[in-house]
């Protein structure tokens, strides 16, 4: 027989003993130094430790922070549609996903970006079953600037290593213009000796590169020794190829003579090993909804361009364009509905905008163009354009029609006098205007619209 | 002289009251109270807090606030304003909407920031919101 007394001291004793377990794993969970969270299908936030918490509130611009999916909308604005669309019982949604954040949104509307933020989080989403899912985030802006180091090095490597079976060698000048006929020209691009004296943009689609970034590739290899670019290449005849292209400046060139060649490009077919390559970019940097590019890759392009442009001062544009009322476009045909409305303007943007424009959807119905060598009046020019397009436009969905119309900011920098927050800064506070103003309509940014707004969730999110 | 009773999360000029309140009388409060010191470790810790976060005393005090003890606020919006406030060698006394994870649930909290120039405490207080 057992002492009841005793049972009950055991009972006790066991109750403090998992009390204490019950608080050290508690607190394991309190210090973990990633983010954990479990989330309903729909995103609902069920359960949370203190690093998402760390990492999202900034993020959040009414304080709360209930559903994962509207927490990351400003960022991420793919989320839902990636769950909703994962048709599998259970399983790896994605895995790694970056998330960039220097939005103007981000540090409650617009500030300078805080000591104490990350740039880049990456989140992964595990579905659980029908009902729950896991979402592991952490803040990786270090490692990402490592990879992109290495992604560089990684292509220098590509250039010299990988067979080829024929490859351009082209003099140019200190001004970028070819200046020797040989037969490899020939063989790779069809031009003639005719080519002699153009500028090596001949080899680029149209609008494909402008005046000063040809510049800036032969001051990157002034600077570094090499400047690599992979892209579309066009022949003579039109017809387009994936070419690899470094420049090096030709040591101890005759500096008295303009037309000596100064610089030795070396332009290669690699078409073939381009589908691998383009469907690994693609998945990385491109949104995948509308095709556009992604935050991840409009970022990069952007801080390049605008480092380029602290180095040699020119006017670049950024417009910020906005789905006017688009949540009643969910509302009345549902997210499918507004899918379809963001593919078009997807589609109307690519076709607007120059080639050497970085046309990226950065929001949930945000988009951003970025424009080299362009002016304020120039940008707004074709925004306007734009602006038209959407509105003469309907969209085909379901047996029906979708109208809607955009509203845009823009703002520009002179020189290398803004860098990218001051400028997304400028044409989100545009972009606020334009929707005040009324929508369907373009603003560009003016000194009297950086006077401190309190922003209320009023026209943008609507 | 003040009970600690009668103060409440928004009463003004908290921070000197808080400072003569003892373990007992802080423990009375019916807001969570976290009080660090000038190396940021925890100092003072109350009940009510305790409860919510399903932390005992002993495991927190002594530790580092912001990365040991509550890493949600380790961002600008809270960690950050503390150090700008030590910087500028100025007072700080601001309610802010948070959300914290008591117990790994999204609490929606109200966090009141509180410290001056030249104090050994400086605290940051949590009441529920509805």
């Amino acid at each position: 027989m057992i002492d009841p007394v005793n049972l009950q001291a055991f009972g006790a004793d066991a109750n403090t003993h998992l009390a204490a377990e019950h608080e050290a794993l508690m607190q394991f969970l309190y210090l973990s130094p990633v983010g954990l969270v479990q989330t309903g299908v729909d995103g609902e936030i069920l359960m949370i430790n203190p690093i998402s918490a760390q990492l999202l509130m900034p993020l959040q611009r009414d304080g709360n922070l209930l559903n994962l999916f509207e927490a990351l909308e400003g960022v991420a604005p793919e989320l839902r549609h990636l769950c909703a669309s994962f048709a599998r019982p259970n399983g790896m949604i994605c895995d790694g996903l970056q998330i960039h954040l220097n939005h103007p949104g981000y540090a409650g509307g617009g500030a300078l970006r805080p000591r104490r933020s990350p740039q880049v989080l990456s989140l992964s989403l595990l579905k659980l079953d029908d009902t729950r899912l896991m979402a592991v985030l952490s803040d990786v802006s270090e490692q990402v600037r490592r990879e992109r180091q290495l992604r560089q090095n990684d292509a220098w490597l590509n250039a010299l290593l990988t067979s080829i079976t024929d490859y351009a060698l082209v003099g140019l000048d200190r001004e970028g213009r070819i200046c020797d006929w040989n037969e490899t020209i020939g063989r790779v691009t069809g031009h003639t000796d005719a080519v002699v004296g153009s500028s090596y943009a001949v080899f680029y689609p149209q609008d494909a590169i402008t005046a000063e970034q040809v510049h800036d590739r032969l001051r990157e290899a002034d600077q570094n020794g090499w400047s690599l670019d992979e892209g579309a290449r066009v022949r003579a005849d039109g017809s387009q190829f994936w070419g690899s292209a470094m420049i090096s400046p030709i040591p101890d060139a005759e500096f008295d003579e303009p037309d000596a060649p100064a610089y030795c490009l070396v332009l290669r077919d690699i078409s073939d090993k381009r589908d691998a390559s383009e469907t690994r970019r693609k998945s990385a940097f491109c949104d995948h909804l509308t095709g556009v590019a992604n935050r991840r890759a409009f970022f990069e392009a952007a801080e390049l361009e605008l480092q380029r442009n602290r180095r040699k001062p020119r006017p670049t544009a950024l417009v910020l364009i906005d789905a006017d009322h688009f949540k009643r476009i969910n509302d009345r045909h549902g997210h499918p509905g507004g899918d379809a409305a963001l593919r078009q303007l997807g589609l109307v943007l690519t076709a607007t905008f120059r080639q050497v424009d970085v046309v990226a959807r950065v929001g949930g119905e945000e988009f951003a163009v970025l424009l080299p060598s362009s002016t304020l009046a120039g940008a707004a020019a074709v925004a306007e354009r734009l602006r038209q397009l959407v509105q003469s436009q309907r969209v085909a969905f379901d047996g029906t029609h979708i109208d809607f119309t955009v509203s845009a900011g823009v703002a520009a920098s002179e020189g290398g006098d803004l860098d990218l927050d001051m400028l997304m800064k400028r044409a989100d506070q545009a972009l606020y205007a334009a929707k005040a103003g009324g929508r369907n309509r373009i603003e560009c940014w003016n000194s009297s619209m950086s006077a401190p707004v309190v922003r209320s969730p009023g026209p943008r999110d609507a | 002289m003040t009970t600690a009773t009668a103060l409440s999360f928004s009463t003004p000029a908290l921070l000197e009251q808080l400072a003569q309140l003892n373990a007992e009388q802080l423990d009375q409060l019916d807001f969570g109270v976290i009080g660090f010191d000038t190396d940021t470790n925890v100092c003072r810790y109350n009940r009510t807090e305790s409860e919510a976060a399903g932390l005992t005393p002993p495991r927190v005090l002594g530790q580092p606030l912001f990365t040991n003890v509550a890493p949600c606020l380790n961002n600008f919006m809270v960690a950050q304003r503390f150090e700008d406030t030590e910087d500028g060698n100025s007072a700080l006394d601001e309610t802010i909407d948070y959300v914290l994870t008591l117990r790994m649930r999204p609490i929606k909290v109200k966090l009141r920031l509180l410290a001056e120039p030249g104090s050994a405490v400086r605290y940051v207080l949590v009441q529920r919101r509805l």
